[in-house]
């Protein structure tokens, strides 16, 4: 709430000409080297409001639109949704670094659900492997390596951070956008539109956690990999140019389920729930559990908690 | 002046290139559509907040048990030998039947703690009650009680399906094998590592695992920061 307000006393005339001269600059630049290949360009798509201003008749063409789109160019069923969030839900995340073993399962299950390009590689979660004793005197993210490879995991005397979006409260990366293509929904995750993404990766920058990933060519993804379980500002597929992010499977924790890494743990180390649910698994993990964030010194308030 | 004179009159004194003028003309004006495109769409504050209908999702049926691992059916039932047999309670290595349980440790127990001796399709507690092998947790949880609480609170161990909705609890046995708890997880393979963006090149080198590795440690030199890792290192990302 007290977000919004601020945002709207900065007041519109400057900011409207900042974003302006911004995203005028960003077409200049950014249309040339696009305009050979990638200029199958669409004016519905251009012209295409914010998520956010949408009326609920746009948004369902919208919706007719991108699943005739999608079942024209991949050949099969796509259920796309822009479901809302739930009544009384503030979403948190707890991960149990005790027990996560570094397998990596996680990584690919976000893969295959959220349609992340398999070339060139998006991984949205890096699990970063960290010597045990060196962790007992503090976690130092820049020590961590996110390349290991093992004949099992866990390796003898490691332990392992996985990394994603923590969907922080006080998010950098969406003050610092410069079109509003990336907000805190109410259930607390944080969104993107990729329509209205200029790929200035100021987010990129602005995030403390690398959680951003940029699509620096066309991402490939082929029919029978596709998930066409669609949401719009979820896992829709990504283009050329834009900024994208774990987004808590949103197509799948809308409708009540957990999202796929949680699924894919073989340890269980990985918790998802409601906040404001007393009886919830993370509101267990807040209350009985020693929990730290990363980066707790910036201020970002995350919802990702470690425990142990 | 109208177009024709103006035509006229430049025909004579302005001489190539006379197409200069043109071009940009043509370029200013697509610039000018390009910024009006833009600013329709930023006539549309994207930071108004989208009303949601309000929603909610039924908290569904209480959480199920994991159906427990199927029983071996060559072994099943169990009293099909064990029926009135003399119980052995020697604590020794299973030499004719259950050679796979010859490598058994859990703590000090032995088969007659958990198994029932009477009762061989059963399992018992410690006060002589009975427990079937669909609910081995009840089993588990005696000994292990400090588990009991986590794992009731889905914190230990794993929950499947919904967080709101119908879900699933994993039973103890699904991670843990009740006869042989060292390693009390058992390791497993790993999944592939992130490729390195092999497709940026920097100073004109193309990136190689080494600087992935090094890079990913904050450390941007071209040698690996552990050399012995590095040589183990195997296919999979080693593009040139
Ligand atoms: C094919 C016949 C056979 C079946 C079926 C069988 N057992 Fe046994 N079991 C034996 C024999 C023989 C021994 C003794 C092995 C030894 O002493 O080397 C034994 C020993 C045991 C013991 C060791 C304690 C004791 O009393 O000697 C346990 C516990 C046990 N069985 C449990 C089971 C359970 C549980 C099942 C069902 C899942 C089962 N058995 C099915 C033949 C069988
Ligand atoms: C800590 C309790 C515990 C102890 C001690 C124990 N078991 Fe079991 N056993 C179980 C449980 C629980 C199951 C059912 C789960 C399963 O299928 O693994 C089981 C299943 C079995 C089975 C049938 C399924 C299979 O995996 O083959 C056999 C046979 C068996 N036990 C034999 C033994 C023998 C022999 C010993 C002693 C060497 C022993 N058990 C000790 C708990 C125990
Ligand atoms: C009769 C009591 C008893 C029962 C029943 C029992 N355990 Fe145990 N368990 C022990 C003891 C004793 C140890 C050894 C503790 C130690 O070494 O510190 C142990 C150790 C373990 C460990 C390893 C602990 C560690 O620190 O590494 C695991 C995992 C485990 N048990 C799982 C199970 C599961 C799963 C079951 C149910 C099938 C079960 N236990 C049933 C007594 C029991
Ligand atoms: C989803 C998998 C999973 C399930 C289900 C599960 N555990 Fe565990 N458990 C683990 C992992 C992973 C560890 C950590 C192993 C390690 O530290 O090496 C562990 C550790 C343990 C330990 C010993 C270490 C400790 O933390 O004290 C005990 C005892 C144990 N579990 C008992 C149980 C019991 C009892 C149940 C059922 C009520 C259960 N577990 C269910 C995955 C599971």
């Amino acid at each position: 709430m007290g977000k919004k307000n601020d945002r709207e006393e900065r007041g519109g005339t400057r900011r409207d000409f900042l974003k302006l001269a911004a995203t005028g600059a960003a077409a200049v630049s950014m249309a040339a080297p696009q305009a050979a290949e990638a200029l199958e360009f669409d004016l519905e798509t251009f012209l295409q409001k914010h998520f956010r201003r949408m009326s609920d008749e746009e948004l369902e063409a919208l919706i007719q639109r991108l699943e005739r789109k999608y079942e024209q160019k991949y050949g099969k069923e796509f259920n796309v949704k822009a479901t809302g969030p739930v009544d009384d839900v503030l979403f948190g995340y707890g991960l149990d670094v005790s027990r996560c073993i570094g397998c990596r399962r996680c990584v690919h299950a976000c893969v295959e659900e959220n349609n992340q390009s398999r070339d060139p590689e998006i991984h949205w979660i890096r699990v970063l492997e960290f010597e045990r004793e060196a962790v007992v005197r503090g976690v130092n993210l820049e020590e961590g390596d996110a390349y290991f490879e093992n004949p099992v995991q866990p390796a003898p005397g490691k332990m392992y951070l996985p990394i994603a979006c923590m969907h922080c409260e006080e998010s950098p990366c969406t003050n610092v956008c410069p079109t509003g293509a990336t907000w805190e929904e109410p259930d607390g995750i944080v969104a993107i539109d990729y329509d209205w993404c200029i790929g200035c990766r100021y987010c990129i920058a602005a995030c403390p956690y690398g959680a951003r990933h940029f699509n620096w060519s066309e991402p490939t993804l082929s029919a029978e990999e596709i998930n066409p379980d669609i949401h719009i500002i979820g896992n829709k597929p990504r283009t050329k140019g834009v900024v994208e992010k774990c987004h808590w499977c949103m197509q799948r924790v809308r409708d009540g389920r957990y999202p796929a890494c949680l699924e894919a743990c073989p340890v269980g180390a990985r918790k998802f729930g409601n906040m404001l649910d007393p009886e919830s698994e993370i509101r267990y993990v807040m209350e009985n559990k020693r929990t730290f964030v990363l980066k707790s010194e910036l201020g970002t308030k995350p919802k990702f908690f470690y425990f142990f | 002046m109208t177009a024709k004179e103006q035509g006229e009159g430049s025909a004579g004194e302005y001489h190539p290139p006379s197409n200069q003028l043109g071009t940009w003309v043509v370029l200013g004006a697509a610039f000018l559509m390009v910024l009006s495109l833009f600013s329709v769409r930023m006539s549309q504050d994207p930071n108004s907040s989208r009303d949601y209908p309000s929603r909610t999702l039924p908290p569904g049926p209480p959480a199920s048990l994991m159906a427990e691992p199927e029983m071996d059916e060559d072994y099943w039932p169990c009293s099909d030998c064990h029926e009135g047999e003399v119980t052995n309670f020697k604590v020794r290595e299973m030499t004719e039947e259950h050679e796979n349980r010859a490598e058994f440790s859990h703590g000090t127990n032995w088969c007659l703690d958990c198994h029932d001796a009477k009762d061989r399709d059963s399992l018992h507690l410690s006060n002589g009650e009975l427990v079937s092998f669909d609910e081995t947790w009840r089993l588990c949880t005696q000994c292990h009680s400090n588990k009991l609480a986590d794992w009731r609170a889905g914190v230990h161990g794993k929950q499947t399906g919904h967080w709101r909705g119908k879900k699933e609890y994993w039973s103890c046995i699904a991670c843990h094998d009740p006869h042989n708890i060292t390693p009390a997880f058992k390791p497993i393979e790993g999944k592939p590592r992130p490729r390195c963006p092999d497709e940026l090149t920097v100073d004109g080198n193309q990136w190689n695992k080494d600087m992935c590795r090094s890079i990913s440690k904050g450390h941007a030199t071209h040698e690996a920061r552990d050399p012995e890792q590095g040589e183990k290192e195997d296919g999979h990302g080693q593009e040139e």
